[in-house]
């Protein structure tokens, strides 16, 4: 794919707003992206945006009721649901659109208002002949947090990871988030603090586990070609991997039941193949990455997208956390944004608060949190049932 | 146990009787692979000739990981009011592959890794309908 540039960026805070419409978040973020980019709405060419599980039939068509309170003038909208990875697979769908020349100016905008608590089940409309597995789960009482644990726990006992390097990992991000004005969560918090909060899912506790929130972001893209006649400093998208899983993959992957690991087949592998992706097309490697966003839905997650991403051999990122290299001023940044965990989860919106902390980061724009330096990003985000989106920028 | 109507979570999962049983899930007879819940093709992309059989699984396994719900689950899920935690496990059986259940009358802190279990057919709880939901679980052998 060629070099795509995003000349915009807007992201609504996170947190819980019930008196606000989601589209009314959605347009804040959108209107900030386009008046960062120097553009009006008329000037939008397609839009594509991310289509929420929790806001019944007028999310799952979010884009069209975001285009109702833009004000409709007929241009192409398109509805993308890729789980948590929404997000990131909006912005690689937008990107597709420009580098093909279907568009010349493509927004991609999501915004979400989370269920609260375990996400809850949702029930297909019409008889099964045998009961899905995502039907079973929930009958057998299995929330998504149980199948992390499930990891987690494996993890542990194979590489010597203790209850304290997973508090850790909380310790860590809260420190960046609490630099970030967009975060919801922006208190610091103790390693005992983290050890006393309660058990979830054995051995994940509540403050090991990401919060869900609302939000909305939005970015515009056009070529890089004709990013010069909108700024002076366009970000420019190069690598965009998108992933499903391999066959054999061992992950108790949500909401598996029954799975048949192979041998030789990377745990979470539709990251593995995402990851691996954005690094192809960008032409770059795990030590070329100045920082990183990742999905930290949990501790678990930490430690693994950080292995599974490259960067750290298979279980020993608790030991680079441990000697301080994953802090801003460390080897390796790791959400310098306050992560999941400093933001809660606002599901099909969450990789455009990863994606506006890269363009700020890139554009030194990030005051205390500034990772110093900074010229090349990745993020990467996890989504259900084996979606994944990595992406890759530079300034 | 109560007389209400029993349900079972789907047809054709697992033996139907309660007590000691086995799940049914769906073995290649070509590649080998083995699937569960049931499904109507061999999903290994590999295998050409996908021929498949539902046929029993092995009614013991080893513990491969766990964990446990220290929250009530939520709905459709039915917990008791003096809900205690429930411990998870994935379990992999001698064909190879690993299904995920919840262990019967079983303290969290009692399981390990290794650990041999056995399948049970089992009333879950009674549903939002007074049916009792009848589903599989794992008990230590």
């Amino acid at each position: 794919m060629e070099d795509i540039a995003i000349i915009g960026a807007g992201l609504h805070p996170w947190g819980k707003f019930p008196q606000k419409f989601w589209t009314n978040m959605a347009a804040d973020a959108a209107h900030e992206a386009l008046a960062d980019a120097g553009i009006e709405w008329k000037d939008v060419q397609t839009v594509v945006s991310g289509s929420q599980n929790w806001g019944g039939r007028k999310g799952i068509y979010s884009g069209n009721y975001f285009d109702e309170v833009m004000g409709y003038n007929g241009v192409p909208t398109i509805n993308v649901n890729n789980a948590c990875a929404t997000g990131g697979t909006c912005i690689t769908v937008a990107a597709a659109m420009v580098a093909s020349g279907y568009a010349d100016v493509v927004l991609a905008v999501s915004a979400d208002k989370s269920a609260k608590g375990f996400f809850p089940f949702l029930p297909p409309y019409h008889e099964e002949p045998v009961p899905a597995d995502d039907t079973m789960r929930w009958m057998m009482g299995l929330p998504n947090p149980i199948y992390w644990a499930l990891e987690c726990r494996k993890k542990m006992i194979k590489f010597g990871i203790t209850d304290e390097h997973l508090a850790q990992v909380k310790v860590a991000t809260s420190k960046h988030g609490a630099l970030n004005p967009m975060a919801r969560y922006r208190k610091e918090f103790t390693l005992e603090e983290v050890l006393a909060s309660p058990m979830v899912t054995d051995p994940l506790r509540l403050f090991e586990i990401c919060a869900t929130s609302d939000g909305a972001g939005a970015v515009v893209l056009c070529s890089a070609k004709k990013a010069k006649q909108y700024t002076t400093k366009p970000i420019t998208i190069c690598g965009a991997g998108l992933g499903s899983p391999l066959y054999g993959d061992p992950t108790t992957r949500i909401p598996v039941l029954g799975f048949m690991p192979k041998p030789d087949v990377p745990i979470i592998s539709e990251s593995w193949v995402a990851a691996r992706g954005a690094y192809e097309q960008a032409g770059l490697g795990p030590e070329d990455i100045d920082f990183v966003e990742i999905p930290d839905n949990s501790s678990w997650h930490y430690f693994q997208y950080l292995e599974t991403m490259g960067f750290f051999e298979e279980g020993t990122a608790h030991l680079a956390l441990e000697r301080g290299e994953t802090m801003i001023g460390g080897r390796l940044p790791v959400c310098p944004s306050g992560g999941f965990s400093s933001f809660g989860e606002a599901t099909m919106a969450q990789g455009f608060a990863q994606v506006y902390e890269m363009v700020l980061q890139l554009r030194g724009q990030c005051g205390a949190r500034q990772v110093e330096g900074a010229k090349v990003g990745m993020s990467e985000v996890y989504g259900m049932a084996g979606n994944n989106s990595a992406l890759i920028l530079k300034n | 146990m109560t007389d209400a109507k029993r349900v079972l979570m789907g047809e054709g999962l697992f033996s139907p009787e309660l007590g000691d049983g086995h799940l049914i899930g769906t073995h290649c007879k070509s590649c080998g692979d083995y699937f569960f819940p049931r499904t109507f093709t061999c999903h290994n992309p590999q295998c050409e000739a996908k021929d498949v059989e539902d046929v029993p699984l092995s009614p013991t396994g080893k513990v491969s990981t766990y964990s446990a719900m220290s929250y009530p689950p939520p709905p459709p899920y039915v917990a008791p009011k003096d809900y205690q935690p429930i411990p998870v496990v994935a379990v992999e059986m001698p064909e190879g592959i690993h299904i995920i259940g919840m262990m019967e009358a079983c303290d969290p802190a009692d399981v390990s890794i290794g650990m041999e279990v056995k399948t049970v057919i089992t009333v879950l709880y009674a549903n939002d309908k007074g049916e009792d939901l009848v589903g599989w679980k794992f008990k230590r052998v």
